[in-house]
């Protein structure tokens, strides 16, 4: 018998068993380290992958009954006819008793001319959205009502009247008072529901799919009648691979400290109280949202990120003005970023936020 | 001559007599109605008994009641009592009676608790032997106060019920 | 063969130690927070003067926007900003919006329209923008009519900025009618009126020969109900809006008939009754018939109220001994009683999105006005003063108009309106005393 052969297959064999088998007790600890090395794909990269372009404008305009709808918006093409409501409204005044004869009843007429659209150009209306950029700063406004906020820390900034002008103060985080929210955890269930039909999609910032990591080193095609070199070249070649990309990543993705603190989350849940407008007397102060957004790493909304992920409670009106009212108070505070730690961006990259109003109808 | 004397007497008491009250004679219900020239050639001065004027300055036209009641009061009873005496005779007048409320309620409540008052009033006369088809009811809620001010004094004055005489019986 | 067994070997192995590499792919969970406090604040807007077409129309331009401003003010849910701060101007309609320039001022919504008047018939245009989003919300529309009916054509501008900004119904384009008085408490002469539900436009339906009180619109706004004093008893009429006749309706000899409503539907009148001292509840179709009785007891039943859908009425009685609020089946029938606080409750009116029900509350010597829900949870009070009674419901069910009294015998009497958060609390400015106001629908 060949005891040649024989040892060398045994002792690769259990070379290779360790290689396996070893390995997996060694890495499972750090697997999700490892996980977000592996997946070699930047935020944009992802984002693009998995949210369909939302455009929170065309929701708004699907609900309200009232209203033409069909906007879609950006094409001048008018749709003109809103037919509809231009007639008939305005016409005769009816009323009148005593006075005068009562008005004719004009039937207006016109032609719907015009409308439509808007004095297009200037932006390609599609963008969705969140006019990422430049949130106009304001908040620090006056106003002749009282205003309501959510934590009487929060005074309004004293330069009232100032107003007008983009000044910035205060970052949100100046108090964090505890309020016992109940942090994640509850969020849940908020699950789907009806809503706004396209755009929302489900997309939920776990990935649908996992993602491919990009540019993996092609495999050498184990050449069947090479001799033993050649085969234990490609294992070794295949092992050098597995290693490489142990390696490989550490550069190029988020920085994954620990989870966020209570105090850093919380000082987030106010900035964005902060600028989240609550119609109480409304119906879309019944109507519980969850929007979904992606952070850069200064804490900016990511263009084309910020989406409508489920909702509770309302008709699509409601819904619709309350997914506007959460995306405007999102893109309002976040200023120049919000405030989060860097060191922990893998965190709060990605964020879901929900917006319940329930608490709010009772003030 | 002793006959000349005594009828000169009586004539004279008889003259006193007639003056009763003369301040009555301006005051008076202003939500009551009335006095028309008399019946049966009364001068309807209320110093005739058998006038509109001497039933609501002499005997009384209104009754007065407690918040939120209809019910009448021992001096609204010795009201009533006098109305129905008058009214028994006096067989030609019909009587509208109006209830009223004060301010402190809502308006179709008070409309509803006038027509109370006013029914209380209506029963009352016709326990006393006065037919029912002389009396009508009307209410006016709170529409009508005689006395302005926002204070119990007023609202007591208002908390009322009117029995207005008219000339034709069983109207 | 060893090598081929060795190559097989090395190759499974090889491909097996690829998977373990790609599996474990999930990604970090997001970030899950919950925010359940903001803020109550007027939604801060523009509306430029609109742009005048022809020399006709400069005229009305800055009218009608003015109008629409004041709407939307009005509500307390949007704050106009001046145009002393306005960057850009609009000089056309059809010119691209500058975004930024409004961004600037703090504008969340802009408001641009245009007025074109040829002999009596005028055309206003309007768009509204989300300077937010830097798009338009909604398409433009257009809107057709006289010279004399442009007020309504504001309204309707405002009602579509409106509507499509907070997602509510809209209720600028309604009219209230209600009673007009003059003169000392104790002497009050009063006439039905109607006019804009901002008070402009005021008209009078009757004169003041005879005590007219608490008109109701129908639910198309052709016609009211309401009680009058003529025969020299309260009797019900309705009235026709367009050519002010009006019809006694229920002349049952030896009664009173007071407080009467509309059904949804408008066919049929339910009423209160009062006939030897009792005050009950009766309906009866407004076209003839027999009136129905729905209440028999010897208690006061009293201002009856429809459902939307007119399946149910809610009354105010006392039979409990002091005035409550009940609900029953608008045919009859047994009654629930849905008020339980403390105090009195009267006057109630359901609101048009069928949820709440409005009311008169009095407790301790002071008027309030209230909402509470079907079952008479959530009872919420909005006003408080001397005397606040009579609540009327905006067409979308936001906003309640009422009168209130002030005490003494200069007491005045005066409408209010008041959103149904309880903010927004303001006069409703109408030529002299003004009570009982009935809010009608949206017009057409």
């Amino acid at each position: 018998m060949d005891s040649g052969p024989l040892i060398s297959g045994i002792g690769h064999g259990a070379l290779l068993a360790w290689a396996l088998i070893g390995g997996l007790f060694s890495r499972a600890p750090e697997d999700t380290f490892e996980v977000s090395e592996v997946s070699i794909i930047s935020a944009e990269e992802f984002a693009a992958l998995s949210t369909p372009q939302p455009s929170p404008d065309v929701e708004v305009n699907i609900p309200t009954p009232p209203q033409p709808e069909i906007e879609d918006t950006p094409p001048e093409t008018p749709v003109v006819e809103t037919p509809p409501e231009v007639q008939q409204p305005p016409v005769e005044e009816t009323p009148p008793p005593a006075e005068e004869a009562p008005e004719v009843v004009e039937t207006p007429p016109p032609a719907t001319e015009v409308e439509d659209t808007p004095p297009e150009t200037p932006l390609p209306p599609a963008q969705d959205n969140p006019v990422v950029l430049a949130p106009p700063a304001e908040i620090a406004t006056p106003r002749p009502a009282p205003r309501v906020a959510p934590t009487p820390v929060v005074a309004p900034p004293p330069d009232t009247e100032v107003a007008e002008d983009v000044v910035e103060e205060a970052s949100p985080d100046a108090d964090t008072q505890a309020q016992n929210e109940p942090d994640e955890a509850t969020a849940p269930e908020e699950a789907t529901d009806v809503i706004v039909t396209e755009a929302d999609e489900p997309p939920s910032s776990a990935p649908t799919s996992s993602a491919r990591p990009s540019a993996r080193p092609k495999r050498p095609t184990p050449p069947v009648e090479t001799a033993d070199s050649s085969t234990s070249d490609a294992i070794n070649a295949a092992l050098a691979d597995v290693q490489a990309e142990d390696n490989a990543a550490p550069a190029t993705t988020a920085p994954t400290g620990p989870p966020l603190s209570f105090g850093e989350k919380d000082a987030l849940r106010v900035a964005v109280s902060n600028c989240w407008a609550v119609d109480v007397g409304g119906t879309s102060s019944r109507v519980t949202v969850v929007v979904g957004v992606s952070l850069d790493r200064e804490g900016k909304v990511i263009k084309g990120s910020l989406q409508l992920i489920g909702s509770e409670g309302g008709d699509d009106a409601a819904v619709a003005v309350a997914f506007r009212n959460a995306r405007s108070a999102i893109i309002r505070c976040q200023k120049g970023g919000y405030k989060l730690p860097i060191e922990k961006y893998s965190h709060w990259r990605e964020i879901e936020m929900t917006f319940n109003p329930e608490k709010m109808r009772i003030k | 001559m002793t006959h000349l004397y005594k009828a000169i007497f009586i004539v004279a008491a008889l003259g006193l007599g007639a003056c009763t009250n003369p301040d009555q004679l301006a005051g008076g219900g202003a939500g009551g109605a009335g006095a028309g020239t008399g019946l049966d050639g009364t001068t309807g001065l209320a110093s005739d008994p058998r006038s509109p004027a001497y039933f609501s300055q002499t005997i009384g036209d209104r009754v007065l009641f407690a918040v939120d009641t209809s019910t009448l009061t021992p001096e609204g009873r010795a009201t009533l009592t006098g109305q129905a005496g008058w009214l028994q005779a006096n067989p030609e007048y019909a009587a509208i009676i109006e209830g009223h409320a004060d301010e402190q309620g809502t308006r179709e409540y008070n409309l509803a608790l006038g027509a109370r008052r006013a029914n209380a009033v209506s029963e009352f006369l016709v326990s006393q032997g006065i037919a029912g088809n002389r009396l009508r009811t009307l209410t006016y809620g709170k529409e009508r106060p005689i006395e302005v001010c926002s204070a119990e004094a007023c609202y007591a004055k208002n908390r009322r019920a009117v029995t207005v005489i008219s000339a034709g019986a069983g109207a | 063969m060893k090598h081929l067994v060795t190559s097989i070997l090395t190759l499974f192995l090889a491909l097996v130690a690829l998977p373990i590499v790609v599996v474990t792919n999930a990604q970090a969970e997001p970030l899950r927070i919950i925010i359940d406090d903001g803020v109550i604040e007027p939604l801060p807007f523009a509306v430029p003067d609109f742009v005048a077409e022809n020399a006709e129309a400069s005229e009305y331009a800055a009218k009608i926007a003015r109008v629409v401003a004041a709407d939307l003010s009005g509500t307390g849910l949007f704050r106009e900003i001046s145009k002393d701060a306005f960057i850009s101007t609009v000089t056309s309609f059809d010119s691209p919006v500058q975004y930024a320039d409004w961004k600037a001022i703090n504008a969340q919504a802009l408001i641009v329209g245009a007025v074109n008047v040829s002999g009596n018939k005028v055309t206003v245009k309007f768009r509204l923008f989300d300077v937010f989003s830097g798009a338009p919300l909604g398409e433009g529309l257009q809107f057709g009519g006289t010279t004399t009916s442009w007020r309504r054509m504001a309204h309707k501008v405002a009602d579509a900025a409106y509507s499509r900004i907070t997602g509510e119904g809209a209720y600028f384009d309604s009219r209230v009618v209600f009673v007009s008085e003059t003169g000392p408490k104790n002497d009050r002469k009063k006439r039905l009126a109607i006019m804009d539900y901002d008070g402009a436009g005021v008209q009078y339906l009757t004169d003041s020969q005879s005590l007219v009180l608490a008109p109701r619109f129908s639910p198309t706004g052709d016609r009211v109900l309401y009680t009058s004093y003529e025969t020299g008893f309260p009797k019900i009429y309705v009235l026709d809006v367009a050519s002010v006749g009006r019809q006694a309706l229920a002349d049952q000899p030896g009664t009173m008939t007071f407080a009467p409503r509309f059904s949804p539907n408008g066919q049929t009148v339910v009423y209160s009754l009062s006939s030897g001292g009792n005050t009950d509840i009766y309906r009866m179709e407004i076209g003839g018939g027999a009136p129905v009785r729905l209440t028999s007891e010897p208690s006061i039943e009293t201002a009856p109220s429809f459902s939307p859908d007119g399946k149910q009425i809610v009354f105010e009685s006392d039979r409990s001994g002091n005035q409550q609020l009940y609900i029953m089946p608008a045919n009859g029938g047994a009654a629930q009683r849905i008020s339980f606080g403390s105090g009195r409750y009267g006057t109630p009116v359901w609101s048009p999105r069928g949820d709440l029900v409005a009311f008169t509350k009095q407790n301790k010597g002071r008027f309030h006005i209230g909402v509470m829900r079907l079952d008479g949870s959530e009872e919420r009070l909005l006003t408080a003063s001397f005397l606040d009674e009579g609540p009327s419901w905006s067409p979308n069910g936001r906003v309640i108009m009422f009168m209130r009294e002030s005490a003494g015998a200069g007491g005045a009497v005066s409408l209010y309106s008041v959103d149904i958060s309880g903010r927004n609390l303001r006069p409703v400015p109408a030529e002299g005393g003004a009570s009982d106001p009935s809010w009608s629908p949206l017009l057409k």
